[in-house]
């Protein structure tokens, strides 16, 4: 038998600038943290992306072996690369289940920077701006907590909003803002809007599921997983991941309750806690729905909101249960007429 | 090797196959020290799918090498001749849990800790748990007949496995085993696929069984200044008959990297024991815990430090379950490589073996952390190097060979649960000369075209470094 050779990369590594060459430089610091992880496969057991394709280079763990190939000029950087690469939530749930202490969104984080000053290029998980739709109203600009948008002049003089692709976190905070429709995720991982709502009616229609949850990716999700049986259990109640909560429109608890749902909890971080500051966002707007569906007879303790920290998996599931009880009381809502047209 | 990719798109869809270079590099590696790249990568989704593939593979003579979580230690899911590599975590079907039975039927990808998450609401659990749970598949676990931390008490995968169906080499579906806890109706053909690391057939539904949850639990740790003190103590706990539910070693080493990377803060001993008793009466508990308390004590184990509670035993347990990916942490410089990793002993030889391992490491200026699920023999151990010097990887060649050596010596087994892989083939090749003709023929019969995980356990190569390129860079 022989002995194997790698197989070097030869597909899509030109860069778009046209740079064949990249240097990487931030990356091969790197190279004694990249050398430490064992493949143990913690990083993935939490991971959204890795959920949402089922494939080994979209774990952290598969990923890491990749800019180790770089460094180690094994594989050629390529735009496939950069794109897992970009395919990242930041919940930093693989940094806090890796035991070997690999700092690895820190590490994502630079290959980004790399790959960007390379020319390559990504969607990942990251906004995309639609310039004709975009207005430069600045709503996105002032909500981005990770300063990934900002005003800028384009050739002619005029004001236009632009995307730092390292900075964004994928939160989708700017998405849900945006008056105009001019943000979108291309790849949405079962986050954007209309994934969202698809997921509602499925969750709705398919189990006998009366309660929606609205869940933040990067405080109680992953506890709750971790608490949970993926299969078999039905539940009267089913949890959607939203990223931030902030993503939470009141469109979205509106189209839930026209699928059937009896109620709607949304839950969030702790006011301080959230990176985003998504939940003041989340709050303002579900206060608002509440007010309206008394107008409307619906009781507006339909929909509950939670701020729960991480690692407060336990008492979101008590919160859930609680709900689900107090719902349960309430039954149906009588007459859905009155929200149809929303 | 021609593989027709259109043809696996056909199979089981466009999404669930790559030839992309990005994959076939993730998947060129497991938790191993081994490299090497597959020329393909498919999910099946049935059963039908992987009955065609392998008719297909079977046909035109391709390599194919099931693979579960990737986590095993020994190279097993490395496809030494590239081909395809079958991603099994995509078929993860829980089938169905029957309570009256006592058994549960669940597809290969299903994650170990999602079965025990499924079947803890009927006070029921799978009680194999190797460290991995979290990300292990039943499918990986049966294939290296895994255990774990409670195999003391509730032995191996081989001891849940009633049934299975296996898809062979060449497509053909079979039912092994049954449903009851028992039988002796002809060959016990399901074990003999426990263990096989995917070179008889694929496994593409298992049944297992499953046991009641105990209603209490107490573990407890024990201190010791000297690591053949905690040794001597594990033996005798055993030899004394009492039953204790987890029995676990870890030495000095060990301690120092969980602190260095968790911050545990645990007093930096010689080693210490964590013993676990479980049962539905409390004061049977109790009486276990106090017999096992008074052998360490008569072993100079002190601090002992017991717990009930859940999250308290949780916290006591913390650095044993990340002890392997934290002694990386352990000396900055060096790494920590998945190599002789876990032989298995008589019980009567732990601290014997355990001091062997210090003086070879010593010797061949390697270290090596000793630790185990001691109580049933299971000794771990990993080879912390510094991967870029050549010589440290001639070294650990060096200290694989003495110290397997040693441990057939005394009666012991080259891998207690990881399995044989590559990287063990050669040290139980030597020790095992007498059943490999035997081992061969029944791969023969099963898989005639040698393409299911081929080159792996007694057809392996006989000098690991040089099987597959090693996945670390070694510079000098």
């Amino acid at each position: 038998m022989n002995q194997k050779t790698l197989v070097k990369s030869d597909t899509s590594t030109k860069s778009k600038g046209g740079k064949t060459k990249a240097e990487f430089k931030r990356l091969k610091k790197w190279e004694g943290e990249l050398n430490k992880c064992i493949r143990c496969g913690y990083c993935y057991e939490l991971c959204p992306i890795f959920k949402s394709f089922n494939w080994e280079s979209d774990t952290p763990r598969g990923k890491l072996l990749l800019l180790y190939g770089i460094i180690t000029g094994e594989v050629k950087p390529s735009n496939d690369i950069a794109e897992k690469i970009f395919r990242c939530f930041y919940c930093e749930n693989c940094t806090d289940n890796c035991s070997a202490g690999v700092p690895i969104t820190e590490i994502l984080t630079d290959a980004r920077k790399d790959f960007v000053d390379a020319g390559f290029y990504a969607d990942g998980t990251t906004a995309e701006i639609e310039e004709d739709l975009c207005s430069a109203c600045g709503m996105c600009v002032s909500v981005c907590k990770e300063e990934a948008l900002s005003f800028v002049e384009d050739e002619n003089g005029n004001k236009k909003v632009a995307l730092d692709k390292v900075k964004c976190k994928g939160c989708g905070l700017c998405i849900a803002t945006c008056p105009s429709g001019a943000i979108s995720q291309k790849q949405g991982f079962g986050v954007t809007p209309s994934e969202l709502e698809s997921q509602i009616t499925r969750f709705l229609k398919v189990n006998d599921t009366k309660i929606i949850v609205f869940s933040c990716n990067w405080s109680t999700f992953s506890g709750l997983q971790l608490s949970e049986s993926p299969t078999l259990i039905n539940t009267p109640y089913g949890v959607i991941v939203t990223m931030c909560v902030g993503r939470v429109t009141p469109e979205l608890v509106i189209h839930a309750l026209k699928e059937g749902a009896w109620g709607v909890m949304v839950s969030g971080c702790p006011p301080e806690e959230c990176e985003h500051d998504g939940n003041y966002k989340a709050r303002r707007k579900i206060l608002l729905l509440k007010n309206l569906l008394k107008q409307f007879n619906i009781e507006p303790k339909r929909i509950r909101m939670g701020w729960f920290s991480r690692g407060e998996s336990a008492r979101l599931k008590q919160a859930i249960t609680g709900f689900v009880d107090d719902i349960e009381r309430l039954g149906p809502i009588r007459d859905l007429s009155v929200i149809s047209y929303w | 090797m021609k593989i027709n990719v259109e043809k696996l798109k056909k199979i089981v869809g466009e999404n669930n196959v790559s030839d992309n270079v990005v994959d076939l590099y993730v998947y060129s590696s497991d938790a191993s020290v081994h490299q090497a790249m597959p020329s393909v990568v498919v999910k099946p989704r049935t059963i039908e799918d992987v009955q065609k593939i392998m008719g297909y593979a079977n046909n035109d003579k391709i390599p194919v090498v099931p693979r579960g979580a990737g986590s095993g230690t020994s190279g097993h899911s490395v496809p030494i001749d590239g081909g395809i590599v079958m991603d099994m975590k995509g078929m993860n079907r829980i089938i169905e849990i029957r309570p009256e039975d006592m058994l549960c039927k669940v597809e290969p990808g299903v994650v170990d800790d999602d079965l025990n998450r499924t079947l803890k609401p009927y006070g029921l659990f799978y009680p194999p748990a190797p460290a991995s749970s979290r990300i292990a598949t039943i499918g990986g676990e049966i294939g290296a007949n895994a255990s774990g931390v409670r195999s003391v008490k509730y032995g191996a995968t081989r001891d849940y496995v009633l049934g299975m169906k296996v898809v062979l080499a060449n497509g053909d579906l079979v039912n092994l085993g049954s449903n009851t806890r028992v039988h002796s109706s002809g060959y016990q053909l399901e074990r003999l696929i426990v263990g096989s690391e995917g070179t008889l057939g694929i496994v593409v539904e298992a049944t297992m069984k499953i046991s009641p949850l105990p209603k209490f639990r107490c573990l407890a740790v024990a201190n010791f200044k000297e690591l053949e003190d905690a040794g001597n103590a594990i033996s005798d706990i055993i030899a004394s008959g009492c039953q204790p539910s987890l029995l676990e070693l870890m030495d000095g080493i060990g301690i120092v990297a969980v602190n260095k990377a968790l911050d545990l803060g645990l007093k930096e001993v010689g080693a210490i024991i964590l013993f676990e008793a479980d049962g539905n009466v409390k004061e049977a508990v109790d009486y276990e815990i106090r017999k096992i308390e008074e052998i360490c004590e008569k072993h100079n184990g002190t601090d002992i430090e017991m717990s009930y509670d859940a999250k308290e035993r949780q916290r006591l347990f913390g650095g044993r379950k990340k002890l392997f990916a934290s002694l990386s942490k352990y000396k900055e410089g060096i790494i920590c490589t998945d190599l002789a990793d876990d032989m298995g002993v008589p019980n009567s030889k732990i601290a014997e073996t355990a001091k062997k391992i210090h003086e070879i490491a010593k010797k061949h200026n390697v270290i090596m952390a000793v630790y185990g699920h001691c109580g049933s023999g299971v000794i771990h151990t990993k080879i912390m190097l510094d991967s870029k010097k050549q010589s440290q990887w001639d070294e650990a060649a060096r200290v694989i060979e003495e110290l397997y050596d040693y441990v057939h010596s005394v009666g012991g087994v080259t891998s207690a649960e990881h399995g044989i892989g590559l990287s063990k083939a050669p040290a139980w090749k030597k020790a095992r000369k007498d059943i490999i003709p035997m081992m061969r023929a029944i791969k023969k019969a099963l898989d005639p075209n040698n393409i299911l995980n081929p080159h792996k356990i007694m057809d392996a190569p006989d000098d690991w470094v040089k099987a597959t390129n090693l996945r670390y860079r070694v510079i000098s």
